[in-house]
C-alpha cells in the first residue's frame, strides 16, 4: 500500500509539472522574446534564456509607442467604471437579496440575459447614437457603457454575497434606528468586505480586457485603452521587431496579472459559485 | 406613508433599471430593428422594412462557411475545456487530499490565461506559433523531424490554432467550477465504489461524473455561451483568416461592420448571435435556482 501511495504521489507531481509547463510556456516564451536583442531574436537554435537580457526593449517600447498613455487610459477608465458599477449594483443586489416581490424572478432573468449577451450586440447601435450626439471620443461616455456591461454580472455576484448574511442582522440594525441605506452602508457592506474585494477584482479584470466597446466608440488613438492600443501597435510591427511586440504584450498584462496573483483567494470562491461566467 | 416607504425600498433598483434600459435593452431592440432596414453608418436608407439583409446573408455560401467554422470552434473548445478542466480538477483534489505541495501554483498557472485580455492572448499565441524564423514551436518540430507546421497559414491548422489558444485561455473557468463540484461530493461515494472493487476509471465514469451532473451542465452552458461570444483573441491571432477559415459568427459581425462597413449584414449576424445568447440563457436559467434565499456560500 505504501509503495503504491508513493507511486501515485510521484504521478501527481509529474502531472503538476506537465500542467504548469504547458500553461506557462507560451508566456515564458513571450518573456524570453521580450528580453532578446536582434541577434538573439534570430539565433539558431532559439534560446529560451538569451545570452544577454535586453531590458532596453521595454524602454524602447515606452519611448517609441504610446503604450504608456494606453496604460494610463486603461487605469482611468477601469477605475471609474468599477466605482460606478458598484454604486449601481450594490443597492440593486441588496434588494434582490432581501425583498420578495411579484416580478423578482422575471427581473433576475432579465438581468441574466444582459449578463450573457455579447457586448458586440449593442456596439453597432451605440456607435450610431454616440456619433449623432457627438459624444464619441470621450472617456466618460465610454465609462457609462463599461458600467452598463458590468452591472448584470456584479448584481448577481453581490446578491450571492448578501444572501450569505442573515437577515436578522438587518432587523437588528433597523431596531437600532438605522435607515435602509444606513443598514446597507454601515452594517451589511462592512460584513461583505471579502465579497466586495472579489467584486472589485472581477470588475477590474473584465474592464482591463474590454475590447469592442472602446474600439467602436473611440476614434482618437490618444484615448485608447491598452486592449485597443496593443492591437493598433501589433498592426505597425514587423517580424524584425517581434521582441518589442513581446515586451509590449508583457507590459499590457502586468497590472492585471499582479492584481490577480495578489488577490487570488478572493476570486476563487466567487468563481466557484454557479452564477459566475468564466 | 406606507406607500412612500415601499417606494423608497424599490428606489434601490432605480439606477440599475435605468442603466439597463437605456444602455442595454434599447440598443438591443434597436439592433433588431436596424437588421430589417437598409442602413448606412449614420443614415437609414429607405423608411420601409425589408428582409433583404437576412435573405442576402442566407443566400450566400459564406454564411454557411462561417456557421461551420463557429460550430467546430465552439464544439472543440467546449469539449476540450470541460474534459481538461475535469482532469486538472481531479488531479488537484487528489493532490490536496494527499497533502502535496504546489496545488496553488498549478491553479495560478492555469488561471493566468484567463486574466489576460483576449487581444493579448491572440498576440501571445501568434508569436508562439508563428512560421517566421522567431517561432520556437516550428523550430522544435523541425528539429524533431516532424517538419514545419503551417499553424496560421493553412485553413485547417489555423482553426486548430485558434481553438487551442481559446482552450488555453478558457480551461481555468471549467477547472475551478469542477474543482468546487468535486470538493462538495461526499467522500463516502468514492469509498463505497472502491470497496465494491471499482477501478479508478470505473469509479470516475459511473460514480463521480453522474454525481457531478448539475455542475457539469452549468459548466457546459456557461462556457458554450462564452465561447460563442469569443472573437477578440481571434482578431490578433489570425484575423479570421486565411480566407474565412477562422471567421466565427461574432468575428464575422465585427469584420463586416467595422472593417467592410457593411452594416446591414453585420447587424443581421449580430441578431443571430443575440438569438443564440438568448436561447442559451433560457437553458441556463433552468439550471439555477432564482428563489434561493439565504445561506448560499460563495
Amino acid at each position: 500500500m505504501r509503495k503504491k501511495d508513493k507511486f501515485i504521489n510521484i504521478g501527481i507531481y509529474i502531472s503538476y509539472g506537465i500542467i504548469i509547463l504547458t500553461f506557462l510556456f507560451p508566456l515564458i516564451w513571450i518573456i524570453s522574446l521580450s528580453l532578446k536583442d536582434l541577434q538573439n531574436l534570430f539565433a539558431v537554435p532559439p534560446k529560451i534564456i538569451p545570452d544577454t537580457f535586453a531590458f532596453e526593449n521595454y524602454n524602447r517600447v515606452f519611448r517609441q509607442s504610446d503604450l504608456g498613455g494606453y496604460l494610463i487610459n486603461s487605469v482611468k477608465i477601469v477605475f471609474f467604471s468599477i466605482v460606478g458599477t458598484l454604486i449601481i449594483s450594490v443597492p440593486a443586489a441588496f434588494n434582490f437579496s432581501r425583498l420578495r416581490f411579484k416580478f423578482k424572478k422575471g427581473m433576475l432573468f432579465g438581468v441574466l440575459i444582459f449578463q450573457m449577451m455579447s457586448p458586440l450586440i449593442i456596439a453597432i447601435p451605440l456607435f450610431r447614437y454616440f456619433n449623432a450626439l457627438g459624444i464619441q471620443d470621450k472617456h466618460w461616455s465610454v465609462i457609462l457603457i463599461y458600467i452598463a456591461i458590468e452591472i448584470p454580472f456584479q448584481t448577481w455576484l453581490l446578491k450571492s454575497f448578501f444572501d450569505s448574511i442573515p437577515q436578522s442582522i438587518d432587523e437588528a440594525a433597523e431596531i437600532d434606528g438605522c435607515t435602509r441605506l444606513q443598514t446597507l452602508t454601515k452594517v451589511i457592506l462592512p460584513l461583505s468586505a471579502p465579497g466586495l474585494a472579489s467584486s472589485i477584482i472581477f470588475a477590474g479584470i473584465h474592464g482591463w480586457s474590454q475590447f469592442i466597446i472602446p474600439f467602436v466608440l473611440l476614434d482618437n488613438p490618444d484615448l485608447y485603452p491598452i486592449s485597443v492600443g496593443i492591437l493598433n501597435y501589433q498592426s505597425t510591427v514587423e517580424t524584425i521587431s517581434t521582441h518589442l511586440l513581446a515586451a509590449a504584450s508583457i507590459i499590457s498584462i502586468i497590472p492585471a496579472v499582479i492584481l490577480f496573483i495578489a488577490m487570488q483567494r478572493f476570486i476563487i470562491g466567487a468563481l466557484t459559485a454557479g452564477a459566475v461566467k468564466g | 406613508m406606507l406607500l412612500s416607504r415601499k417606494l423608497k425600498k424599490y428606489a434601490f433598483f432605480m439606477p440599475m433599471v435605468i442603466w439597463l434600459l437605456v444602455f442595454l435593452l434599447y440598443p438591443t431592440l434597436d439592433l433588431i430593428r436596424l437588421s430589417f432596414k437598409d442602413i448606412g453608418f449614420v443614415t437609414e436608407g429607405s423608411t420601409g422594412y425589408t428582409f433583404d439583409n437576412f435573405t442576402q446573408l442566407f443566400s450566400h455560401s459564406d454564411f454557411y462557411t462561417i456557421l461551420r467554422v463557429t460550430i467546430i470552434f465552439v464544439f472543440f473548445s467546449v469539449l476540450l475545456q470541460m474534459s481538461l478542466g475535469f482532469i486538472l480538477a481531479r488531479i488537484m483534489v487528489a493532490g490536496e487530499e494527499r497533502g502535496l505541495l504546489g496545488t496553488v501554483l498549478v491553479r495560478t498557472s492555469v488561471l493566468i490565461g484567463w486574466v489576460i485580455p483576449g487581444v493579448v492572448v491572440g498576440i501571445i499565441w501568434n508569436l508562439f506559433l508563428t512560421e517566421s524564423s522567431t517561432g520556437i514551436l516550428n523550430y522544435w518540430l523541425n528539429t524533431w523531424g516532424i517538419g514545419r507546421v503551417p499553424f496560421l497559414s493553412d485553413p485547417t491548422w489555423a482553426l486548430i490554432s485558434v481553438t487551442v489558444a481559446n482552450v488555453w485561455r478558457g480551461t481555468a473557468a471549467s477547472m475551478i467550477m469542477q474543482y468546487a463540484g468535486l470538493k462538495v461530493l461526499p467522500n463516502e461515494i468514492h469509498e463505497a465504489a472502491i470497496i465494491d472493487g471499482a477501478s479508478f476509471i470505473q469509479e470516475t465514469l459511473y460514480v463521480t461524473i453522474p454525481a457531478m451532473k448539475p455542475v457539469l451542465y452549468t459548466n457546459l452552458v456557461l462556457i458554450t455561451i462564452k465561447t460563442v461570444n469569443t472573437f477578440d483573441s481571434i482578431i490578433s491571432l489570425t484575423g479570421g483568416g486565411p480566407g474565412r477559415s477562422t471567421e466565427v459568427l461574432a468575428l464575422s459581425s465585427y469584420l463586416r461592420v467595422f472593417r467592410q462597413f457593411d452594416l446591414g449584414s453585420g447587424a443581421s449576424i449580430a441578431v443571430i448571435l443575440f438569438t443564440v445568447n438568448l436561447l442559451m440563457t433560457l437553458v441556463y436559467s433552468r439550471l439555477i435556482d432564482f428563489d434561493e434565499e439565504k445561506g448560499r456560500t460563495v
